[in-house]
Order: structure tokens, then C-alpha cells, then sequence
């Protein structure tokens, strides 16, 4: 499906959801069986999948799994008081039901793996792949992040105060100064391996930290940046997690004032979840092919050509927040 | 590169609080799975179940952890965490340098607590304090807000394999030059959501669990908690090593979301791959630690791979007979109890095994005994057929 | 309620509650197996349908294997559901 990244999709009670294929490559027999974390990442995986000569396994990160599966199973214990229970959306539910279900469709025996902390789930993964791939360059892994909006965990991050209270345009995320963000999900995946050959992208480095002190993230920015930026080169445009919660603007502030370079926003068109950084990842590598960022992500200045290295910054609640570092290859 | 050494152990299950208690309950033969009773469930008087006879009030008292929203499970991890740093004598600055990385495992995370998640899943007002403590990341970020760490710190879930690979990722973040130390495990306690959940697809026994007898009819939940520290052997010449971390395997046996298929490929492949890891042969095993959960399905899938895989099958037994099946934990704490035969060079009773299986003739080991042990393999195959096989080896 | 129209609402039960997306309850013959070859369901449908047979016909079967015995299509499912329905 070609993806245009130039349009804008508003959201709907402050929710940007998925919009999904229609599955062609998946058996009725097991799409019926498919919560909809498991659908979309197998959807996401299928067309790599055809593409790739071979696999050598999967490594998926979530933070949550199959919520939907999930709140059904719980919803059921209640309901029936822990009475007779169907089995099948609480083995959908598992979070490994995707990396599963991959390895389970492709009868793939090899290394298949998920992780699940939160809002670093996706960097762990790929971290992971770049152990292995260190070890076996030769291999191709399939690396992906997926997470779901589902009733249960949007009305749990509500009443944490992780969302706006009143409903938003994704147009004015940026401008309305409030508490909160809006809900994002999505499943994004990469085939991955140690050969620069009609690679789109080279990974040159991934970070992840805990801290609510921007004293320490900004030290942890140098310290990646002296590490992983090719000396003599720049980086040429900042992709930002900043999401229309101001409570964690300061963070946004502080590393755009330390990399000072073109910067450009991608949570209006997705939402806020705890991979979200597998997007801004898949974003980076179509800005690499197009070598153009649409205006409406801009928060500055277009950067200028050409577009070689981008820094994606990105943190999950002020708490979690990680650097990834990508130069275009080919 | 410098050997992969476990310098600390940690563990908590139904049948101790320490390592010494679970090393004294395991020469004895004593089994942990009882009734319940301090844990609501409808299934209180209708199954046994590896319960840690120690109230969650009881917990937080003990560890000084009162913190809002802290669940039982950041409880049990939390005691089994302690009990090992403790163990590997590592210092504060250790504990909080860039280079120590802390890798865990939970099935449940905070969904242990059912009532509350109900609740704050389906109202609109009155969140409860457990809000953001759900999520099966929610036990290592509060170890590593409790600790200060600010290494790399990563949740693993694969079902009951959790752990395994959990101590497999740590190992690999030495080698890799990426932590100089990590401290490894997994925990999980007993929820309603996989009580039920395992009911529902009739794998849980109304009796105490029977591995590797051939009228063996399912098997026993339970709850538990195991770290390891694992650093360089180059770093801890002064300190006293435990064993090797010598081979590690993950391999998927891609049949069925919550069965292993008849051949077995995933355990074959995890546990050759662990060999090829260890760059040992069939020969070198001295015994297993099986995952012998006791369902049907699973010890006979695990006996043909053995069979497939070993010449001659080396000496095993399962210990979920003395603690149940923990889950999240099951990896750390039978990796745990797989490092007290190489340290103690014993083998502990596999219990309630009085037929073999029919199809393979193979008894897990019966009597508590002493004998030379050089190394010892420890598997957890897990849903979705992710099979992870671990070897320790004395140094 | 007669045979041929209990033998209906079981297609369209098993339909619902299997979410079998691309069978419809008239597609499925009395005596196409239902493991297998024929509709081709597995091991976790079977615990399903054991759930199915308790919520909307009272039939309690402990056993998954004793459950697979009267599983095996429409025609022993409803011969059944006929001799021991408590709803």
C-alpha cells in the first residue's frame, strides 16, 4: 500500500487509529483467530516477509501485547466468575503472540523474541538485532514494534492524566499548550541485516534511559552524539517525539537547543504510545528516499539538502527516553 | 573475551525464601504446592498451587517497600533482587554504574491484581494507585527507580521461556561489550488471569503435579522470584564465582500458539544450539534441569527430543514439582537451583514420578545424591513455541 | 425445538463464537468433519466449543478428550446436545 506522508489524517476523540489492509495474505483459518495487535503486526510483516530471500528470526517489541484479547479474557473472568472461560483471547493476549504467530506462519525456527518495557520496548529490539547481527552480519532478522489502542488501556491512561481531557485536532497539537497528548497504535517492521547493499538506512547507534532530569539526558545526548556521529559530519535534521503535552516540552527544548539543526514533528500524524520511535524510525528512512519533510511536520526551518544523518530524540512520558541514530545509505 | 560468571543468586518460591531454604527444601524433597490460602480464587479449594505463604502486606513490610502502587510481583522480585546483589557483594556504585544493565521477565507484571484493573479499565472516575503499575515493565522500572540504575534495563515476555531468555539477553549485553555486569532474572505471582487462563484450556491438575508419569494429568501454578548477577570473569578474580554461564539457545518451534509439536524441533534445536554455544557435546551434559511441567504434551515432547538429541539421555528431573510452574520466574529460578547442584555437585529428587512414560521408558532422577557434575543444562519452553535452553558450567 | 432447526442454530453458533470469517452456518454440511479435513478446526476451537456447549445448552464436559468424541461434526454434536441439554 503506498503510504503518503504528506496528507494529514485527524483524529477521532483525540484516538489516530490504524487503517487496515485487507489481510489478503493471511488464511481466513488464522486471521479469525487474530486479536488486533497480532493483525496488524503480521499485516505489517507479511510484505517483508515475501521479500526477504531468508529469515532468521523475529524480534518484536510491545509494550502491551493484545490488549483487546486481553480486557476479553479479563472481562470474562468477571462475567462468569471464573467460571468455564474460552482460551483463545487469553493465548492471544500474550504479548509473544506476535513474534509467535510470525514464526508460527513462516514456520520460522529461529531466534524469536519480544520485548516488552515499555516505552524502551522497541530500542531493546533493536539493540537485540544488532547483537545478533554483530555475531552473524550475514543473517536477516525481521525487527518490529507494535501496540494497540484498545478501550481498556486508553480509559487506563485517561485517568492517569496521560491524555487531553478535551477533545483536538491533531492541526493544533503543538499550538494548544495543555496537559496530555492524544492516543496513537500502529505496527511497523524492518528487515534488518550487517550488509550495506541496498540497505535504505544504516543504524549507527540506539540509546535508551531512565531519568526525569533533563540535566542527565542532556549529558547522555552529548556523550551518544561524540559516540555515534561520524567525525567531521552533522546531523542534519532532529526528528522530535514532542507531543502537545506541556508538561514535557522542556525536554523537546532542551535537545533541539543542543543539536540546533532543522527539526521536524511526527506525533500529530501518529499519536502517542510507548513504540512509537519504530515509526519515527520508518519515517527517517522514507525522508532518506524522498529527501523532502512535508511542512506540516516542520517546527523549523527545511533542512538542508542532503538529508544524510537524522537523529530521532523521543521519550514516553518524561520518564523513558531514548537517541536513535540513522545515516542514509545508497 | 572473558568467560560470562554468575557471582550472585537470589530466590523466593513456595518452597523458601532464600537460597539456602529452597537448597534445604530441594535435598529434602519437599514440596511446595499446597492449597491456597491467602489468595482469592474461586479455584482456592479446588486445585493446589505453589503459593508463597507470605502476605503481600507481610512483604512490604519486610522490604521497607511501601511505595504507592507497588504490586506483589515488584515484591517477590524485589526480595529475590536483594537477596542477590547482597550475595555478589556489589557495591552502590556498582549497582548504579552506566555499565550495569538489569534484565527481567514477568508474565503478570501488575495484572496480579484483577479487581483493580477491572476497575480502572472499564470506570471513568477514581483511578485506583495502581494505574501505571500494570504493565509487565512496571517491576524493572521499579527496581531501577528503587536502586538508581541507570544502565540498560529491558523487560522480557515469552511466556514460561521469559527468564531463560532474560539471562541468555544479559550474558549476550556482556559479551557484546555493552554492560560490564547484568543482573538477571524473573518473577511472577499468581493472578487470576492466568489461573483462569490455564484453566481454560485444561493444562492445570487438580492433584499435585506428576512430571515425566505416565498418568500425569497437567499441571500447578505457582509463584516465585530468582536473579543472577552475571559479570566478567576478568572483573571478579576476589570474588567468589558460582559457575559459567557456558551456552545459551533460543529457538522457536513454530506448530501451535500453546503446544509443542510431536517432533519436538524447537526443544531439539534449543538445546543443540546451547551445546553448540558451549562448544560441548551431548556427552559433556551431566544433568537436566527439565521444564517438566507435568501436561501431557509437554514431557512427552521434551522426553523425544532428549531422546533425538542424547546418545545416552544424561540424568534430569523437573523441579515444578516442589515449587510448580512460575511462570515468568520458572527460567531464573530453575537457572538458580541448576547453579546449587554445580556448586554443592548434588542432584536434588524429582518428585511424584512413580511410572515412566510408556512411550520412552525415561525416569527423572528419584533419590537426593551427591556425584561429580561439570555441566548442567536447564530448558523453558514456552507459548507460541519459543524454546530456550541454558547451560552453567563450573569454572 | 426440532432437529433440522437446532442443527441451524448450532452452524450459526459455531460461526459466531469460532469467528469463522469466510464460512457462512449454510456452508457447513451436517456431516463435514470438523477437525481435520472439512473445516479444519484445532485444539484450542475444541476447548471453545466445549465452552459453547455449556453457555447455551448446559452441557457440562470436563474431559477435552471425551469432548472430542462428541465434537466430531454437526450430526454428533446435535445427537448430543438433544439426549443431554439442560437449557
Amino acid at each position: 500500500m503506498d503510504v503518503d506522508i504528506n496528507s494529514l489524517y485527524d483524529c477521532t476523540d483525540n484516538k489516530l487509529k490504524v487503517i487496515e489492509p485487507g489481510y489478503e495474505g493471511i488464511p481466513p483459518g488464522i486471521l479469525r483467530r487474530m486479536g488486533k495487535a497480532v493483525r496488524i503486526g503480521v499485516g505489517a510483516a507479511l510484505p517483508l516477509i515475501k521479500e526477504a530471500a531468508s529469515l532468521d528470526g523475529f524480534i518484536i517489541g510491545t509494550a502491551n501485547g493484545g490488549m483487546e484479547d486481553c480486557i476479553k479474557f479479563l472481562n470474562q473472568i468477571i462475567q462468569y466468575e471464573e467460571g468455564v472461560l474460552t482460551p483463545g483471547s487469553f493465548v492471544q493476549s500474550t504479548p509473544n503472540a506476535i513474534a509467535g504467530q510470525l514464526g508460527l506462519f513462516t514456520k520460522n525456527k529461529g531466534y524469536n523474541i519480544t520485548h516488552v518495557h515499555r516505552g524502551l520496548a522497541f530500542e531493546n529490539a533493536v539493540i537485540d538485532a544488532m547483537m545478533l547481527l554483530h555475531d552473524h552480519p550475514e543473517n536477516n532478522y525481521l525487527v518490529g514494534a507494535v501496540d494497540e489502542i484498545s478501550a481498556y488501556n486508553y480509559n487506563i491512561e485517561l485517568l492517569s492524566g496521560a491524555y487531553k481531557k478535551e477533545p483536538v485536532s491533531c492541526k493544533e497539537l503543538y499550538t494548544i499548550h495543555s496537559e496530555g497528548c492524544i492516543a496513537g497504535e500502529s505496527a511497523v517492521t524492518f528487515l534488518v541485516n550487517g550488509n550495506k547493499t541496498n540497505a535504505v538506512a544504516q543504524l549507527l547507534g540506539v540509546h535508551g534511559l531512565h531519568t526525569t532530569d533533563i540535566a542527565v539526558v542532556e549529558k547522555q545526548l552529548q556523550l551518544f552524539i561524540q559516540k555515534h556521529l561520524p567525525a567531521g559530519e552533522k546531523i542534519d535534521l532532529l526528528l522530535s517525539g514532542e507531543n502537545g503535552d506541556n508538561r514535557l516540552s522542556k525536554y523537546y527544548t532542551s535537545v533541539e537547543n543542543i543539536i540546533n539543526t532543522a527539526t521536524a514533528r511526527f506525533k500529530h500524524m501518529t499519536g502517542e504510545y510507548a513504540t512509537v520511535s519504530s515509526f519515527a524510525v520508518w519515517l527517517a528512512c522514507q525522508l532518506f528516499q524522498t529527501q523532502d519533510v512535508p511542512s506540516h511536520m516542520l517546527k523549523t526551518q527545511k533542512p538542508q539538502a542532503p538529508i544524510k544523518n537524522i537523529l530521532i530524540y523521543n521519550n514516553y512520558k518524561g520518564a523513558q527516553h531514548s537517541f536513535i541514530l540513522l545515516t542514509k545509505e545508497n | 573475551m572473558s568467560r560470562i560468571v554468575v557471582t550472585g543468586i537470589g530466590v523466593i518460591s513456595a518452597i523458601g525464601n532464600t537460597v539456602a531454604e529452597n537448597r534445604t527444601a530441594l535435598q529434602e524433597g519437599k514440596c511446595g504446592i499446597t492449597a491456597l490460602s491467602l489468595f482469592p480464587s474461586k479455584y482456592a479449594g479446588l486445585m493446589p498451587f505453589g503459593e508463597i505463604k507470605i502476605s503481600t502486606e507481610e512483604l512490604q513490610k519486610k522490604l521497607n517497600a511501601t511505595e504507592r502502587g507497588v504490586t506483589r510481583t515488584s515484591l517477590l522480585a524485589l526480595h529475590a533482587f536483594a537477596e542477590a546483589i547482597a550475595d555478589s557483594q556489589l557495591t552502590n556504585d556498582e549497582i548504579t554504574a552506566f555499565d550495569t544493565a538489569l534484565i527481567g521477565a514477568s508474565t503478570v507484571g501488575g495484572m496480579c491484581l484483577t479487581d483493580e484493573l477491572y476497575h480502572d479499565a472499564n470506570k471513568n472516575e477514581g483511578g485506583s494507585a495502581y494505574l501505571s503499575s500494570y504493565d509487565f515493565a512496571s517491576v524493572n522500572i521499579y527496581l531501577q527507580e528503587r536502586y538508581k540504575m541507570s544502565g540498560i534495563v529491558n523487560t522480557i515476555n515469552t511466556a514460561c521461556s521469559s527468564s531463560a531468555n532474560a539471562i541468555m539477553y544479559g550474558a549476550r549485553l556482556i559479551k557484546s561489550g555493552r554492560a560490564k555486569r547484568a543482573i538477571v532474572g524473573g518473577v511472577d505471582c499468581l493472578a487470576k488471569f492466568t489461573i483462569n487462563g490455564f484453566n481454560a484450556l485444561h493444562i492445570l491438575s487438580s492433584d499435585i503435579c506428576t512430571p515425566f508419569d505416565e498418568q500425569r494429568k497437567g499441571l500447578n501454578l505457582g509463584e516465585g522470584a530468582a536473579f543472577l548477577v552475571l559479570e566478567r570473569e576478568e572483573d571478579v578474580i576476589a570474588k567468589n564465582v558460582y559457575a559459567v554461564v557456558s551456552g545459551y539457545c533460543n529457538a522457536n518451534d513454530s506448530f501451535h500458539p500453546s503446544s509443542l509439536s510431536d517432533e519436538g524441533d524447537g526443544p531439539y534445536l534449543s538445546m543443540k544450539g546451547a551445546l553448540e554455544t558451549a562448544n560441548i557435546t551431548v556427552g559433556d551434559i551431566s544433568f537436566i534441569n527439565a521444564h517438566g511441567t507435568a501436561t501431557e504434551n509437554n514431557d512427552a515432547v521434551e522426553s523425544k527430543a532428549m531422546i533425538r538429541l542424547f546418545d545416552r539421555v544424561p540424568p534430569f528431573a523437573s523441579t515444578k514439582s516442589n515449587t510448580g510452574h512460575t511462570l515468568g520466574a520458572a527460567g531464573a529460578i530453575e537457572a538458580v537451583y541448576s547453579i546449587l547442584n554445580l556448586t554443592h555437585q548434588e542432584i536434588y529428587p524429582g518428585l511424584n514420578c512413580k511410572n515412566p512414560i510408556a512411550a520412552t521408558g525415561l525416569q527423572p532422577v528419584k533419590i537426593y545424591q551427591k556425584r561429580p557434575l561439570q555441566h548442567i543444562m536447564s530448558n523453558s519452553f514456552g507459548f507460541g513455541g519459543n524454546c530456550t535452553s541454558l547451560i552453567f558450567s563450573t569454572t | 425445538m426440532e432437529t433440522a432447526a437446532l442443527k441451524e442454530q448450532l452452524k450459526k453458533q459455531i460461526v459466531e463464537f469460532l469467528n469463522l470469517l469466510s464460512v457462512k452456518p449454510e456452508d457447513i454440511k451436517d456431516d463435514e468433519p470438523l477437525f481435520g479435513e472439512g473445516l479444519g478446526l484445532d485444539s484450542i476451537d475444541s476447548l471453545e466449543l466445549i465452552v459453547l456447549l455449556g453457555r447455551e445448552y448446559g452441557i457440562d464436559i470436563k474431559d477435552p478428550k471425551e469432548g472430542r468424541k462428541i465434537l466430531v461434526d454437526v450430526n454428533t454434536m446435535v445427537a448430543y446436545i438433544e439426549k443431554h441439554r439442560t437449557k
